[in-house]
């Protein structure tokens, strides 16, 4: 070997080493950065009253076609951490912080934003999103990253338990699932005291065949009695064939858990066959123009749903909500103020804001009260029991009556478990 | 509970007559079927909406309106496209091509101007009489006998006055009658005028029963089967293969179970056509191919 290849070798051998210390080297150099540039930004921050803020995520979308909601729920994410501050922050006067990132809405774009406010931001927690497809797809992520996600309407049953029934443990949410209402509406027709009731449910619809089994469950637990129950198609327009056959048994209540626009038709044709009883239905009937094009044969019916902006609290936050932003109200605000409430009481209950210690304040909550209502959490399923509202139709319009516990309701929820 | 079904059928069979004759108008004199015909109804019960919703005037000039209106976009169709397929000798898949064309472009056209949403003629409450045991709704009443009254009309057009003479000599064989000095594009376009006048005023039915939105000219499917029923291209045999189909649908539905309801019409339909393959009073087939 010659000297001249030794000394290449060498040569070669030394670069080598200076380029894996120089590589070492920047990247430790880059954290300190890191490190100092965000010391510098919590000490310019005026929340720098006892050192670092406690971050709390928020995701959705904040610039695609449903921004109209993701920028709600954030900007009602905002006056909560205003709130809060305003109160002294939490556990020993720490303050919080909101870190809010676009995830358009889709599911790719939602995880990314998720993992970079764990790993760039370190937050504690994130709410959002408000859609299932987004939160199923982050919930594996959680699990990897250890930071509890609370999504807001997002009522899919994969959401916080996976395909073969088991819990996913770092996802959360503050909605109810379709059965649950379900639920309510046979409570709240036994109530009403009807003995009677009749089922007409759409067979290509999975909510409506769900929700509407919930109903007849539950109705029949509280001692009353199915007397007919028809199926019709979502693209139907004409159900008086299903109808007759209900006009036959001749009910006190007839369940109509369609969407809105066969809701209008199914009453119009039911009213003309002279089934005069009181029709029901569930949070599908939830739309401005119902009664209008149900031409008055939805008078005096009842649906239930969200309490949305109905509750007091909720109203007055509107208010608050408009003067500050001067926007249309929709209802996600109320989920983002709520949901970085629910953060702060598990962190104040845990004593902690480390995210596995708040994620076990979430799982272990007993009663929860904001906004959206009381909020009782299931730790098997995280699947929350909720207050739901109850409307009724008067005059052509549907109005605010009252509010059913959520604790009542989930007396309520039929042992025997429904099939879809 | 049978007599009540009965009505029910009827009534969904008053409709599907109204758009089923419009089709066998328009395949009796061009051999094809014109797949916008449910879109022309689908305007005509949105210049009704337009007249009493819009302009807020009286029910009566709706009526009007959604007539007129679909009358006037049948007509363009023929104007527009059909006459120049015809005229450049295409085979006839280039004419149903082309209505399948236009249906599209009305159904999104619609969603673009009307937007998705439902929407219903203001001022129309529901109310019935009893006859009996069985409930009759009042629109239901009305359009029956404005659906009866129509197709008497329609029937008389065709089989007594001139008009009717030169359609069903152009059906027969357009060419001959050309020689005898029937003005056939003129013809063919008042028949376009006469069929949209027919979807306008069932546009304008189905309106008040099912409200208005864009893809409500879906049922022009259910219509054209109806017609392929009685005869493709038979006027008398439309209107019977609509009331049947009604017949049928409600039955299926009330006796047997909705799901199954187009299945059993369907199937109704495919052994109809193998064991009599012109349908109820259809005409031989074999001249029209």
């Amino acid at each position: 070997m010659s000297k001249k290849r030794i000394l290449s070798l060498v040569l070669a051998m030394a670069m080598t080493v200076s380029l894996f210390a120089g590589c070492g080297g920047s990247s430790s150099s880059s954290a300190a950065a890191e490190g100092d540039s965000s010391a510098a930004a919590d000490g310019s921050s005026t929340a720098a009253a006892s050192g670092e803020t406690i971050k709390i995520g928020y995701v959705s979308d904040l610039t695609g076609t449903s921004r109209l909601w993701g920028t709600a729920g954030r900007d009602g994410a905002l006056l909560a951490v205003e709130d809060v501050n305003a109160a002294g922050g939490v556990l020993d006067g720490q303050m919080i912080e909101l870190i809010a990132s676009d995830g358009k809405g889709e599911p790719a774009d939602s995880v990314n934003a998720y993992r970079s406010m764990v790993e760039n931001d370190g937050i504690v927690a994130s709410i959002g999103t408000n859609f299932s497809n987004c939160n199923i797809a982050m919930a594996p992520v959680a699990e990897q990253l250890q930071v509890p996600i609370i999504g807001t309407a997002t009522s899919n049953s994969l959401v916080t338990m996976d395909e073969e029934g088991n819990l996913r443990p770092y996802s959360f949410r503050m909605c109810f699932l379709d059965s649950f209402q379900g639920t309510a509406l046979g409570l709240k027709a036994a109530q009403l005291g009807f003995k009677k009731g009749a089922m007409i449910r759409t067979i290509d619809d999975t909510y409506s065949m769900e929700v509407g089994q919930y109903i007849m469950d539950t109705f029949v637990e509280q001692g009353g009695e199915i007397v007919a129950s028809e199926t019709v198609n979502v693209s139907d327009t004409d159900f008086r064939a299903q109808l007759t056959n209900i006009a036959a048994a001749n009910p006190d209540v007839l369940f109509i858990p369609c969407t809105y626009n066969n809701v209008a038709l199914i009453a119009k044709q039911a009213k003309e066959m002279g089934i005069n009883c009181v029709y029901m239905g569930t949070d599908s009937w939830d739309s401005a123009e119902l009664a209008e094009l149900a031409g008055g044969a939805l008078e005096g019916s009842y649906y239930v749903s969200r309490i949305g902006f109905n509750s007091p609290e909720a109203k007055e936050f509107g208010e608050r909500y408009q003067s500050v932003y001067n926007v249309d109200l929709e209802a996600e605000c109320l989920f983002g103020y709520s949901g970085v409430m629910w953060v702060v009481d598990a962190i104040e209950r845990a004593g902690s804001a480390e995210p596995s210690a708040i994620r076990d304040a979430l799982e272990n909550t007993d009663t929860f009260s904001s906004l959206i209502g009381t909020l009782v959490q299931d730790p098997a399923t995280h699947n929350p029991s909720m207050d739901v509202a109850v409307f009724q139709c008067t005059d052509g319009v549907f109005n605010y009556v009252e509010t059913m516990s959520a604790n009542d309701i989930q007396a309520a929820i039929p042992e025997v478990t429904a099939e879809a | 509970m049978l007599l009540q079904q009965i009505v029910t059928g009827l009534s969904v069979g008053g409709i599907y007559a109204l758009l089923a004759t419009g089709y066998s108008l328009i395949y009796s004199l061009l051999d094809f079927s014109n797949w916008a015909h449910g879109e022309v109804a689908m305007i005509g019960a949105y210049c009704a909406f337009i007249v009493v919703g819009t302009l807020q005037l009286p029910f009566g000039l709706a009526i009007v309106g959604g007539i007129v209106g679909a009358a006037v976009i049948s007509y363009l169709n023929e104007r527009v496209a059909y006459r120049r397929i015809r005229h450049n000798r295409s085979p006839n898949m280039f004419l149903m091509i082309a209505a399948m064309g236009l249906s599209t472009v009305y159904q999104n056209a619609a969603g673009l101007i009307f937007g998705s949403k439902f929407v219903t003629y203001p001022g129309i409450q529901v109310s019935s009489v009893q006859l009996g045991s069985v409930y009759v709704g009042v629109l239901d009443l009305i359009s029956l006998i404005c659906t009866a009254i129509i197709l008497v009309i329609l029937v008389y057009l065709i089989n007594k006055t001139r008009f009717g003479l030169n359609v069903r000599a152009i059906a027969s064989n357009s060419y001959t009658a050309n020689l005898l000095g029937i003005k056939v594009d003129q013809c063919i376009a008042l028949v376009f005028l006469l069929a949209g006048a027919l979807a306008g005023a069932a546009g304008v039915m189905l309106g008040l029963k099912y409200n208005v939105y864009p893809t409500m000219g879906n049922i022009g499917l259910k219509a054209f089967i109806a017609s392929v029923i009685g005869g493709l291209g038979s006027v008398p045999g439309a209107i019977v293969g609509a009331v049947l189909l009604g017949l049928i649908e409600t039955f299926a539905s009330g006796y047997i179970n909705s799901g199954l309801r187009d299945l059993i019409s369907f199937t109704l339909l495919i052994v109809l056509l193998l064991v009599r393959p012109t349908g109820l009073f259809g005409v031989d087939v074999q001249d029209k191919a």
